[in-house]
């Protein structure tokens, strides 16, 4: 692992640091509710479409740490606002709010940070006033976790079923590859969006996050399978299954010990380069609002309110954030499947 | 008769769309308990092909079509896949020629070892760690990678892999083929060791004959696909019946005297789909005769060693 990353250093910089953000944004899925200041569904009706609070550190030229001032609502209809100067409001770190639950197991009154009686909206409102920065963080959780969940249910798929198949050849190779043919032959948006019109629209919002994984990896597969297919039916004329056999170890097994991992230096930069297909298949599942529901969070619905509405797109760019995070997380898992497949080719040693 | 191994008039054959080929005719030959049998023949006689049908690991369009296999009082040919996987490893095991390509690059030593035991009741570690020892390497090479060993540490290993299950025969074809002399002798010692120590039936492959002569008991010669002739190690080289024999015993190189030609046979083997007619041989024999070419020789039987030529019959006497 040491080596890895030392040679993903040398081969690629740009994906390294691609690694280093993936992990920062991880690590934000995975402590959304500590670090949000605002539950995702709470709305603050009265500051909808809010700009980003300024955050200040001088006060009467002075240095001050570091605070908000509290909002004016200029013109509700329009929805302009402007500082009220006469509220300070300092920002606390680890203050206490409302109580709610972390991970699930947990309840606390802590809050990471906080302007303490004032309102701290770091991406602004959206149409509902809820806090942008607080959805994104919420949003994270599904749209960073449909990738990796969705990508190895269809590895999973994708090797064994490309392994069988070019493992055993004949009818069973024929009658797979088939199958995988007719799965390819579908333009993957639409036949997503017919899998997904197939079922009740009316499903919770956990139901339809696994529908949307099921459905993205059910087609993610195959295209998978025909590559590992080529590749096990050149390893299995390897010496080494023959010596397997020799030793009466089982089909299942060969296939599994012996074959398939001698396709992990492909596999492995394939899974990182596929992962952004599922979370681009998942945001526009929700853009169309057949994926994750409202009041629940994911970056594709997130942005869903601004498209075909001007206004908001002129007057409220900051609901555009989301759509930032999609394509830091998109072009850094690229970067990082060019870098991974850098580093594990040994001509680059 | 309790023999490990009998082959009984097999015959494997190739199927290409319509046209069967023969590859390999009548061969019979039985292997006893602790005996040491050599099959030794130019590249293409069908020596590993014999090796392959007693393990079943022929290819896809090649199979036996007549005769029978009988591992240890069973036959080989009437299994069925799961019984196959049952002997394998376990009555027979099998060491190749380049034993780093037959070793997965991907895994330690130990793993691979651990792999091959059958035994479930055993503590793996434990008799990986015994069978190391036996095969007169380090514990440490435990946790090491083939591609960090040599060449007959390697092939230790693959002895050590086939040999876990304490299987009746070992069937090594051409184990010491890339190894460089020394290691051969290594090699040829640890398996006779392993002969002492564990009862083991040995078939050894190999085209170098002389090397085979001096540590197994009986050796069999291949041409074409045929048998041609099964003798006592020290007969095939000090009184060789068949004109092949003869001529492949002329050959060694340990019989050159320097300042001769070197010797070899006139012509080249027949290709299995053009097969001479009559004995397979007798393009190349001296001691041609008009039945060779239109007969196959059967198995002839003088002072215990089996020989397939119309010399030793009735029938070339009189013609």
């Amino acid at each position: 692992m040491k080596t890895f990353l030392r040679r993903l250093k040398q081969a690629n910089r740009i994906s390294y640091i691609s690694l280093w953000i993936l992990g920062f944004l991880y690590l934000l899925a995975i402590l959304a509710d500590s670090i949000a200041p605002y539950p995702y569904e709470l709305q603050n009706r009265e500051y909808s479409l809010a700009p980003p609070t300024k955050i200040h550190i001088l006060k009467d030229k002075k240095l001050h740490r570091p605070f908000v001032y509290g909002i004016k609502v200029v013109n509700p209809a329009f929805k302009e606002y402007s500082q009220d100067i006469s509220k300070v409001y300092p920002i606390k770190f680890f203050t206490k709010g409302p109580k709610r639950k972390i991970l699930g197991f947990f309840t606390s009154q802590r809050y990471l940070f906080k302007a303490e009686g004032g309102q701290l909206f770091l991406f602004g409102t959206d149409l509902h006033g809820r806090d942008i920065f607080s959805r994104i963080l919420y949003g994270s959780r599904v749209s960073l976790s449909i990738g990796i969940i969705g990508v190895s249910i269809s590895f999973v798929l994708g090797l064994l079923i490309g392994g069988i198949s070019g493992y055993f050849g004949g009818k069973t190779d024929a009658i797979l590859m088939r199958v995988v043919e007719i799965i390819m032959m579908f333009p993957f948006f639409y036949l997503m969006l017919a899998l997904r019109a197939a079922f009740p629209p009316n499903l919770s919002s956990i139901q339809v996050y696994f529908l949307i994984v099921i459905i993205l990896s059910l087609i993610g597969w195959a295209s998978l399978a025909r590559i590992i297919r080529g590749m096990v039916l050149s390893i299995k004329e390897e010496e080494y299954i023959l010596a397997a056999k020799s030793l009466g170890i089982s089909n299942i097994r060969i296939i599994t010990r012996h074959i398939l991992p001698n396709t992990l230096s492909y596999t492995i930069t394939a899974l990182t380069l596929s992962i952004p297909g599922y979370i681009l298949g998942e945001s526009a599942l929700s853009l169309l609002g057949l994926g994750i529901q409202e009041p629940h969070a994911s970056w594709g619905n997130m942005l869903s309110v601004t498209i075909g509405n001007l206004r908001i797109l002129t007057g409220a760019p900051w609901m555009l954030i989301p759509g930032f995070f999609i394509f830091i997380t998109v072009i850094s898992f690229n970067f990082l499947g060019d870098g991974i497949r850098n580093a594990m080719d040994p001509k680059n040693w | 008769m309790n023999r490990t191994l009998k082959i009984d008039g097999l015959e494997v054959s190739l199927k290409k769309e319509n046209k069967r080929v023969v590859i390999l005719r009548e061969i019979n030959l039985s292997i006893g308990k602790n005996e040491s049998f050599a099959l030794a023949g130019e590249s293409g006689s069908g020596k590993s092909m014999t090796a392959m049908s007693i393990m079943q690991l022929l290819p896809k369009n090649i199979s036996a079509t007549k005769g029978e296999i009988c591992l240890l009082g069973k036959n080989v040919l009437s299994m069925n896949e799961k019984e196959l996987q049952n002997i394998r490893g376990t009555d027979v095991g099998m060491i190749f020629q380049e034993p780093s390509s037959y070793l997965n690059p991907l895994f330690t030593v130990g793993a691979q070892i651990e792999e091959a035991i059958k035994d479930k009741t055993i503590s793996k570690r434990d008799r990986v760690m015994e069978i190391l020892e036996e095969v007169e390497l380090k514990n440490s090479v435990y946790y090491q990678y083939p591609h960090q060993l040599s060449g007959g540490m390697q092939q230790r290993i693959m002895i050590a892999i086939s040999l876990v299950n304490s299987p009746a025969l070992l069937i090594a074809d051409e184990p010491t083929t890339a190894l460089d002399v020394t290691t051969a002798y290594g090699i040829i010692e640890l398996i006779k060791k392993m002969m002492a120590t564990h009862g083991l039936s040995v078939m050894f492959i190999t085209h170098d004959i002389s090397l085979a002569a001096s540590f197994v008991k009986r050796i069999g010669i291949m041409y074409a696909g045929r048998l041609i002739e099964i003798s006592d190690a020290q007969n095939i080289l000090s009184k060789p019946l068949h004109p092949y024999t003869e001529k492949l015993v002329g050959c060694l190189p340990e019989r050159y005297t320097p300042g001769d030609k070197i010797k070899t046979i006139e012509g080249t083997v027949p290709n299995f789909h053009n097969l001479p007619t009559g004995c397979p041989f007798h393009p190349r024999c001296i001691y041609k005769k008009n039945i060779c070419t239109i007969k196959e020789p059967t198995e002839t039987i003088i002072e215990g060693t089996v020989v397939r030529c119309f010399r030793y019959e009735n029938s070339y006497k009189n013609s």
